[in-house]
């Protein structure tokens, strides 16, 4: 009888703080429920005053519009996003993986200062490369060229990558090193058979992040790309704004569909994700 | 491939040809730069002389101009606000969250997660949605006070000086609560459980059991996760770009947002590298302090 009415009380506590929960993320994720709902709106009813909460109608109008919208081509600032993104993310983690793995399984001279030198770049505020790379992109004449926004990108994720990923390397222990030693692996392909396939988890969240860091830069796709048609996305926004101003439900439709890839990372790369923080912020 | 790489390896050492490339990389985009930005601050560069190769040496004088200015001052004064406001909400709402999320209930983990995505979201687009909200025609913000009669009339918010901050402070603790309770809460899983029940045994209460346990073997995340927040929350640039540029008339001006207007506004570069270096001296420090505290290298040097 007493046990029976410990679980039932445990249990209301369950029930009442999972819905607590449910109602904190309620409020806190309200922000993007409301752009996807003002997205389906037509600019009529978004002006309305006592706005509804719940879309009456699915309205596509801002979507499609935008296709044959010239300049403000929504879907083609998203495959320059795609582009600039998925390049920025190879070259950072194809050069952060050899770096960390040194970094994090030999003793040298200097790898301090290396470390530190990562660590100082990752803090960083954009400013101050800022206007010396514009400076430098334009002497070489890549401004206006979308491989100047992926050099600059790939600077975010380098650093970030790299001081994820030494704590990956470091934990694999030393024995099945001398393991493939014996064997008759060079130092080279113990790093490619042995090192890279167990760190692996964290490549990926290193390509997550680097990925994720390009997508949602704005300076260096604004700065150093003038044309409209080869700007990332989150340029295409900021410009669509300072064209249309407040055409709200355009806007919302442009919000939408950059926030789509990193849905989709959400939904299937979770763990990685939540490992990516962690480990980035707090070691790093 | 593998004899090249022998062959090269044998003569500097395999160890520093891995981390050349990355290096390389990173001295030559981000180091270069960096020496650049500081030649530029003591030159007089305008679009005139962008190209040419001589430019005129003026020693200190971009850095007096700029501090007689009052924006100047004035940026420094709104970014500290600015970062002193942001960090204490979202490092109290984080810090309370994660105490919430660090109990037993069958939503705790997933929820938590769900709360990670305003973290991920490019901050253009936080921007334009918070924008949109506060928006004083059709914003949600002004119909939900109108709603409950706590205002008469719509508010300007972004529109209005001390508003406009407060709309900016506002979206920034949004982006901000996120990271705050994920390293709280990995820091609480770091807690031996051992120590609460000795605890109990010996008859704390609740509260002095976080008073005693909790705050105290919670001090590296604390001060890890404020530093950071320091640092993360006074380089801002995209959120106030988009939702104010800066105005009304300079009252959300930040370090960043002034020296790019400077820049790449009113083209003047040398006032805008040297805005940029009073931004980075200050995080300079600030990343000094966090290198400090944190245990780096050591753990890694097995």
């Amino acid at each position: 009888m007493n046990i029976n009415l410990k679980i039932s009380k445990n249990n209301m506590k369950n029930i009442s703080l999972s819905l607590l929960s449910v109602v904190i993320a309620v409020i806190v994720l309200f922000p993007l429920y409301w752009i996807i709902v003002t997205s389906l709106k037509t600019e009529q009813e978004i002006f309305k005053i006592n706005p509804s909460i719940f879309p009456h109608t699915f309205n596509l109008k801002s979507y499609f519009v935008q296709m044959k919208n010239g300049d403000f081509n929504m879907f083609r600032s998203f495959g320059n996003s795609l582009v600039i993104s998925i390049t920025a993310m190879l070259i950072s983690v194809t050069l952060s993986v050899p770096a960390s793995y040194s970094l994090a399984r030999f003793t040298f001279k200097g790898k301090r200062i290396c470390i530190l030198t990562f660590l100082i770049t990752q803090m960083l505020p954009v400013s101050v490369i800022l206007t010396p790379m514009f400076i430098m992109f334009k002497n070489i004449h890549l401004l206006n060229n979308q491989v100047s926004a992926i050099i600059a990108d790939a600077t975010i994720g380098i650093p970030f990558s790299i001081l994820i990923l030494i704590n990956y390397f470091a934990t694999i222990p030393k024995e099945l090193e001398d393991a493939a030693l014996i064997d008759g692996c060079t130092r080279f392909s113990s790093f490619i058979r042995i090192f890279v396939p167990i760190a692996f988890p964290g490549v990926v969240v290193c390509a997550i992040f680097s990925f994720l860091y390009a997508w949602g830069d704005l300076v260096y796709g604004m700065t150093f790309i003038q044309d409209q048609k080869l700007r990332p996305i989150t340029a295409g926004i900021f410009n669509f704004m300072g064209q249309y101003g407040t055409t709200w439900s355009y806007l919302a439709a442009f919000a939408v569909v950059t926030i789509i890839p990193v849905v989709i990372i959400f939904v299937f790369m979770q763990k990685y994700i939540i490992s990516g923080l962690i480990n980035g912020a707090v070691k790093g | 491939m593998e004899k090249i790489f022998k062959k090269v390896s044998g003569k500097i050492g395999f160890e520093y040809l891995y981390v050349l490339p990355a290096l390389a990389y990173m001295l030559f985009f981000v180091g270069y730069p960096i020496v650049s930005n500081f030649i530029l601050s003591f030159h007089e560069v305008s679009v005139l002389t962008l190209n040419s190769p001589d430019k005129e040496f003026i020693g200190i004088s971009n850095y007096i101009t700029l501090f007689k200015d009052a924006v100047l001052l004035r940026s420094i004064w709104n970014t500290v606000l600015y970062t002193v406001l942001c960090i204490l909400f979202q490092f109290v709402i984080g810090f309370a969250l994660a105490l919430f999320f660090n109990k037993h209930f069958c939503t705790s983990k997933s929820v938590r997660g769900f709360l990670m995505i305003p973290l991920m979201i490019p901050i253009t687009v936080t921007a334009l949605i918070f924008k949109f909200m506060f928006s004083s025609n059709v914003g949600i913000i002004n119909q939900l006070l109108q709603t409950l009669n706590l205002i008469d009339a719509p508010v300007e918010w972004l529109i209005q000086p001390g508003t406009a901050m407060f709309a900016l402070i506002f979206t920034n603790i949004w982006i901000g609560i996120p990271f705050n309770m994920i390293l709280i809460s990995t820091g609480l899983t770091t807690i031996p459980v051992q120590l609460y029940e000795s605890a109990d045994i010996d008859g704390a209460n609740s509260f002095e059991r976080f008073l005693y346990i909790t705050l105290p073997m919670l001090k590296p995340a604390i001060q890890s996760v404020l530093i950071l927040g320091f640092i993360y929350t006074f380089k801002v640039f995209d959120l106030v770009y988009v939702m104010t540029n800066g105005g009304p008339v300079d009252t959300t001006q930040m370090l960043s947002t002034y020296s790019y207007k400077l820049s790449f506004s009113l083209f003047k570069y040398s006032h805008g590298a040297a805005v940029a270096n009073i931004l980075f001296v200050i995080l300079f420090a600030v990343s000094l302090l966090y290198l400090k505290y944190a245990p780096i290298g050591e753990e890694n040097s097995k």
